[in-house]
């Protein structure tokens, strides 16, 4: 889409087997959407102002529009906040759609940065949140400087890990599972 | 004794260990055991396991689901996206059998299993219903003094409310929060945009101009609606954003006022007695108004 121009969807780029995809990632009742924009309406990134917000996000998935999905940043801002779960009056689970989009991204690689960040840290770490610094804030605190999780017990730790390599994980992850 | 599984997260241990140090003295002051979640993980956050895969996020879930379990305790958390991650894969696998029959058949490998008989609380509901207001009223040394507050009960705090054991009548009007604020003795009126998202999460990192303007136009609402001597949340994310957050705008001089900001276990912790320099060790907005107000009530 370009910058000031009309803002026009060929609908011959739409890709049927796309639709398919995010409905066995998730995105079940996806079909379903009547378009009534309730979810868009109570959206954080539209509120925000984020061009693609969930009720165009709904539309442009179920066209089956995949390279304007994949390429577009909006889905990784999503809040989660399920606000448009709670309001779809079709029982689409707008959230979920997004869960799907992200899913079919990560197979493809076209996830921010992050995202990866994100996914090592949980893996190393078990967490997925990791700031450093940590130990002084701790103490400052009054708190030993390790919390009494998975960081603290390396063989639970370890234990964890084996469950992640079982997940997708193993086959995504950019960085070594070991 | 009451005894709870507290769950840490991310965000709190190593962002904002002030509010683990908080929810660990408040909970003693009302005679909860705390039983430690050992080697617990990440919720998994909604960026990871759950943007990747549903059974590799229920697995990364019943994890530490299952060590609560283990432990014959249900689950408290402080942060939002820990209530709601636990929750909604506790929900999927009880929706879809063959999810948890999934999860089991990985977490069997590490000699662990998922039953499904633990419960996920957050603080707002737990000290709603578990203790009771009155109750929890019982307890504090100092009252709020006519605090007043505005309340950020959190997202994740509210929905999806199919997935939550337990919630507010409207989610979209919620009271829980102000109920506790005003039985400790602080004023705590509803305002306009009590329910918008304050910003943090996913939006901060992927557009972190917009999210501070969305948040913005919060605080603004909060200031002009209620002028209040504390914002009050029930997320550990939305504290970040409504202190360290509202701190940043500040600086890049784009707010011109500062409103203190606290988790509801930093309050109910310092209403009973807690060491401030801990409770408090890493506020970015100065509170001195504020503790000097609680200190000043009996
Ligand atoms: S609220 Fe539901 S039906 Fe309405 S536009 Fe959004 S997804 Fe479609
Ligand atoms: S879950 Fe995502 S898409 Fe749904 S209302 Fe919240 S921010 Fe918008």
């Amino acid at each position: 889409m370009e910058e000031g121009g009309v803002n026009v969807i060929d609908l011959t780029q739409g890709d049927e087997s796309f639709v398919k995809e995010l409905e066995g990632l998730g995105a079940d009742e996806l079909r379903e959407c009547i378009q009534c924009g309730k979810c868009g309406a109570t959206c954080p990134m539209a509120l925000a102002g984020l061009e693609f917000f969930i009720k165009r996000i709904v539309h442009a998935a179920n066209l089956g529009l995949r390279d304007v999905l994949l390429e577009d940043s909006s889905v990784w801002g999503c809040q989660s906040c399920n606000r448009c779960v709670e309001i779809c009056p079709m029982d689409i689970k707008p959230y979920e759609v997004i869960q799907a989009l992200r899913r079919a991204a990560i197979k493809v690689e076209s996830c921010p940065a992050n995202t990866y960040e994100g996914l090592r840290n949980l893996y190393k770490f078990g967490h997925a949140v990791f700031p450093k610094g940590f130990e002084e804030r701790r103490k400052k605190a009054g708190l030993p400087e390790k919390p009494p999780t998975a960081l603290s017990y390396d063989e639970l730790r370890k234990k964890y890990q084996e469950v992640l390599k079982q997940t997708i994980l193993e086959e995504i992850a950019p960085f070594p599972l070991d | 004794m009451k005894k709870i599984g507290f769950f840490l997260g991310c965000n709190i241990p190593f962002n904002r260990p002030d509010v683990e140090y908080s929810a660990r003295y408040m909970l003693n002051e009302l005679g909860v055991e705390i039983v430690e979640l050992e080697g617990a993980a990440c919720c998994p956050a909604f960026g990871t396991m759950p943007s990747v895969d549903l059974v590799g996020w229920a697995a990364a879930s019943a994890w530490n689901l299952s060590i609560a379990e283990e432990k014959g305790v249900d689950i408290i958390t402080g942060c939002g996206s820990c209530y709601g991650s636990l929750n909604e894969a506790r929900y999927h696998m009880e929706k879809h059998p063959e999810i948890k029959e999934q999860v089991n058949k990985i977490l069997g490998k590490v000699g662990k299993e998922y039953k499904g008989t633990v419960k996920v609380w957050n603080f707002i509901n737990f000290l709603y219903e578990e203790i009771g207001l009155d109750n929890l009223k019982s307890k504090i040394k100092y009252n709020l003094n006519g605090l007043k507050c505005a309340v950020q009960t959190g997202c994740h705090n509210l929905w999806p409310s199919r997935a939550y054991p337990t919630n507010e009548d409207n989610t979209f009007y919620p009271t829980r929060l102000r109920e506790i604020c005003e039985a400790m003795g602080g004023v705590a009126p509803h305002y306009s945009t009590i329910t918008d998202c304050c910003g943090m999460g996913a939006l901060r990192s992927a557009a972190s101009e917009k999210s501070l303007a969305l948040f913005k136009k919060k605080l603004d609402v909060i200031k002009e609606e209620l002028n209040p001597d504390v914002t009050v949340t029930g997320c550990s994310s939305c504290l970040l954003q409504f202190d360290a957050g509202q701190a940043l705008l500040v600086e890049q001089k784009k707010l011109d006022y500062k409103i203190p900001a606290l988790h509801i276990v930093q309050v109910a912790a310092i209403a009973m007695g807690a060491d401030v320099e801990k409770a408090t060790a890493q506020a970015s907005i100065p509170l001195n108004g504020v503790i000097t107000k609680i200190k000043g009530g009996n």
